[in-house]
């Protein structure tokens, strides 16, 4: 049976139910699905190494701010309390939590900034060959904590404490939240654009073209 | 066809195939990875991590998540008197929020999971497509369940005025992280491909009768010549 199939370079397997097909030919900005379980499989985006470069630059330079800058303030009978991302963390250390202070610190900041890194080393080592073994490791490592990063929750999260406190005190929005939802927006939509599948395929080709990029 | 029953396996990283070749570990050519035909252990290690959540559940929900403390009176509470307060303050909708991220989704990954390992391991005749659905719908809203635990770090650095006003976190606290990020690495160790090599047949069948093999545009055709069609 083997003997029938077309080469490995002409099939693609589906990651999540094993189906086997023909690879499919996908233009710009198409996408090819599993038929059976509906998973996609491959994601054609135009000029992909240079719009998630510039959209990994952009989270990185609004990293800073958004973590560092007051996210809300609080009055309460004239004192004054500002939080950011990393007061809450040490605020949770301070409480004799360390446990949950750390899971805090991974997932909204270290894991969102490792995947960043992760993502701007992949998008720059892509063109140089020699690069390209420790490219794909990082790529791999950038896959595991993926879902790790929970930006978007955290978003959530300052939603939900702020209703809370509305009727107890005095709250003002800060200039960090909105870095905030501007660094989980850049990271979103550079998540869609960097295909997986297109940074695969860029980081195992020879080195006579680099034009699929 | 099954790429394992043509000899191929797929990288779980990259995705790239690669014949299987018994009794080697292999690694993948391009990323370097190791390369299993499923994930090694799936059904056991996911049991042993949900089992641990189901423990950890307990506390999670029974212990104090934080104490407020205002005006010198403090008033531990719980997950669900969290979500209390809110409906009682008549905010319905951010009560609403909190009561399905922290207890209905860590409910329904825990039993969601097992009926997974359940209907795998028992063969169980069930839909393979809307299994794989609930599998992507817990992997997804998994880590939404953390939304409580980020609330009290916001809270706990906040809320920091001395004698006046003052939020601690409790151990309830832990707990529930330890049961998000259990019930989290669960989905992670769960293999999906287990879902559909167990049906395999009858789905085949049933796509083969009625349904478009199109995905959303220009999709992959099966590779028609590996196979006698009596195989499906």
């Amino acid at each position: 049976m083997t003997q029938s199939l077309p080469p490995l370079e002409e099939l693609i397997a589906c990651h999540e139910c094993d189906l086997l097909m023909r690879h499919p030919r996908v233009g710009l900005e198409q996408k090819a699905c599993c038929p059976r379980c509906g998973f996609e499989l491959v994601t054609h985006r135009s000029h992909m190494r240079r719009r998630s470069l510039a959209l990994v630059l952009t989270a990185l330079i609004l990293f800073v701010p958004a973590n560092f800058l007051p996210i809300i303030s609080l009055n309460l009978l004239g004192q004054n309390a500002v939080d950011t991302v990393w007061s809450g963390v040490l605020g949770l250390y301070n409480a004799g939590m360390e446990g949950i202070a750390l899971v805090v610190l991974l997932c909204s900041m270290l894991v969102p900034l490792m995947k960043l890194l992760c993502q701007l080393f992949v998008l720059l080592a892509m063109p140089y060959a020699e690069l390209r073994p420790a490219a794909c490791y990082w790529y791999r490592v950038y896959h595991h904590m993926r879902e790790w990063g929970m930006l978007e929750v955290y978003l959530f999260g300052i939603l939900v404490s702020a209703v809370k406190l509305l009727d107890m005190a005095e709250l003002h929005l800060g200039v960090g939240l909105g870095c905030f939802v501007a660094l989980m927006l850049t990271q979103v939509w550079l998540e869609v654009t960097m295909s997986p599948h297109q940074v695969w395929d860029a980081l195992s080709e020879k080195e006579d073209g680099h034009a699929r990029t | 066809m099954r790429a394992l029953d043509a000899g191929i396996i797929v990288c779980s990283e990259c995705h790239k195939l690669e014949y299987l070749r018994q009794g080697e570990v292999q690694h993948c050519t391009r990323c370097g990875a190791r390369l299993h035909a499923r994930r090694p252990d799936s059904i056991a290690r996911t049991w042993a991590l949900l089992v641990t959540a189901a423990i950890l559940y307990i506390p999670a929900n029974v212990l104090p998540i934080m104490t407020v403390n205002f005006l010198g009176k403090g008033a531990p509470s719980t997950i669900m008197a969290g979500v209390l307060e809110l409906v009682h303050a008549g905010m319905v909708p951010i009560a609403l929020v909190v009561f399905v991220a922290s207890i209905l989704v860590p409910t329904f990954k825990l039993v969601g999971i097992a009926l997974l390992l359940y209907s795998v391991q028992r063969h169980q005749p069930m839909s393979a497509r809307q299994r794989i659905l609930m599998y992507r719908f817990i992997e997804w809203i998994g880590r939404w369940s953390m939304l409580d635990i980020f609330v009290i770090a916001i809270l706990v650095a906040l809320v920091n005025f001395g004698n006046l006003a003052s939020i601690e976190p409790n151990l309830g606290a832990a707990a529930f992280s330890c049961v998000v990020i259990l019930t989290m690495l669960a989905a992670v160790t769960f293999d999906p491909r287990l879902i559909w090599d167990n049906t395999f047949g009858e789905e085949e069948i049933e796509r083969e009768e009625g349904e478009p093999v199109s995905g959303d545009n220009d999709t992959g055709r099966e590779s028609e010549a590996s196979a006698p069609p009596s195989n499906y």
